[in-house]
């Protein structure tokens, strides 16, 4: 009779401690969502080069599901191009990118209207000259993203790569 | 003996359970009633519950437009009071705004079909402007009045959007606009691209007709 007690109990128990636990993974998913960027920054965290020479450094993003940004060469002037910016001083110079074409995107209520844009994901290839020694680079993502009916104001998002120059 | 020492322990572990829990819900109701007061004071997408497009709820409708004076595009300033007596289309875009570019045309078509009936746009943009360096700012405005030339806006573009933010209920996404009937009450707001219909719509609603 007292090991059914006891089993009925620990149930009860285990209920209740998976009922809070709920309630407080509910509250804190409603806050966390709206903050988060339109691009992630996926890949390489470290990559190790030929110190002084010429590298090509090839980084990876990915574009928030259902949304989309101008590519580097956006078809209207006024639209803001996405940018990759290496800091001063770091000993990491970016000496050109090469941004990948855009695809071409159009809102359901103007067809005729093409934009040129990054969606899911995307590479952009970094051409750089690394000093010797290890070297966290903070670059710069500047973008512009919308979705199919609005649009969000212009971000920069960190790109950190650990560049080893050898 | 040591049977009824371990169910009376699994009781009292019970009990104090439960009341942790019933401090964890009161705490949860708190933060929930906190999250809703937040999202009164700015505005929000609501699911359709039919699965239709959501719908953008802000709380300033029902409720005086808030008062504003901003600059236009020759360096006048520009109030909402000034415009009492008329429907007011709150137009807030940027040039950098795409789907702007789309609802702009249809704007100024219906500010031209119902200019004559006492209905006028105010143009806000929210494009961030540097006014601390002289050059810069003169720049970005220009960029602003080349913009608003292109898509032939005839009615009056505002500048310094962003510091209405607030007051609006929040202008993280573009395009916005608010709907102000002739006694200066919001009577509709939209966020994002819709239809021509749609503001035609809300343009009737702020005219009362």
């Amino acid at each position: 009779m007292a090991a059914w007690g006891l089993r009925i109990a620990v149930v009860a128990a285990g209920l209740a401690l998976g009922a809070v636990c709920a309630q407080e993974q509910a509250v804190r998913g409603q806050g966390s969502s709206a903050k988060a960027g339109a691009v992630e920054f996926l890949y390489p965290e470290q990559v190790t080069v030929e110190a002084g020479k010429p590298a090509v450094v090839k980084l990876h993003f990915r574009v928030a599901e259902g949304m989309h940004i101008n590519s580097h060469a956006p078809k209207d002037e006024f639209l803001i191009p996405t940018t990759l910016e290496f800091p001063d001083g770091t000993g990491v110079k970016l000496e050109r990118a090469e941004y990948p074409v855009g695809g071409e995107f159009a809102f359901a209520n103007d067809p005729g209207s093409k934009l040129s844009v990054y969606m899911h994901e995307f590479e952009i290839e970094a051409h750089i000259r690394a000093e010797k020694g290890n070297h966290l680079v903070e670059a710069k993502l500047h973008y512009q993203a919308c979705n199919n009916t609005q649009c969000l104001p212009p971000r920069t998002a960190t790109v950190a790569v650990d560049v080893i120059g050898k | 003996m040591k049977r009824n020492t371990i169910v009376l322990g699994v009781v009292l572990f019970i009990l104090a359970t439960f009341a942790w829990a019933g401090w964890a819900n009161f705490e949860f109701r708190q933060q929930a009633a906190q999250l809703r007061l937040a999202s009164a004071e700015r505005g929000m997408l609501v699911a359709d519950p039919q699965g239709g497009p959501p719908e953008y709820v802000s709380p300033l409708v029902g409720k005086p437009a808030p008062a504003f004076a901003l600059e236009d595009l020759s360096g006048a300033k520009v109030s909402l009071a000034s415009y009492k007596g008329k429907a007011v289309l709150i137009n807030f875009w940027a040039t950098w705004c795409a789907p702007c570019k789309i609802e702009t045309p249809w704007i100024v078509e219906l500010r031209n079909q119902y200019g004559a009936q006492g209905f006028e746009v105010l143009g806000i943009s929210a494009d961030d402007l540097d006014r601390g360096d002289a050059k810069k700012f003169g720049e970005e405005k220009d960029e602003i009045a080349q913009s608003a030339t292109k898509m032939h806006i005839p009615y009056p573009v505002l500048i310094d959007g962003a510091t209405l933010s607030d007051a609006y209920g929040g202008l993280d996404e573009l395009p916005m606009s608010f709907y102000v009937d002739r006694n200066g009450v919001v009577v509709a707001a939209q966020m994002g691209l819709t239809s021509k219909s749609e503001i035609e719509g809300n343009i009737k609603k702020a005219m009362g007709m």
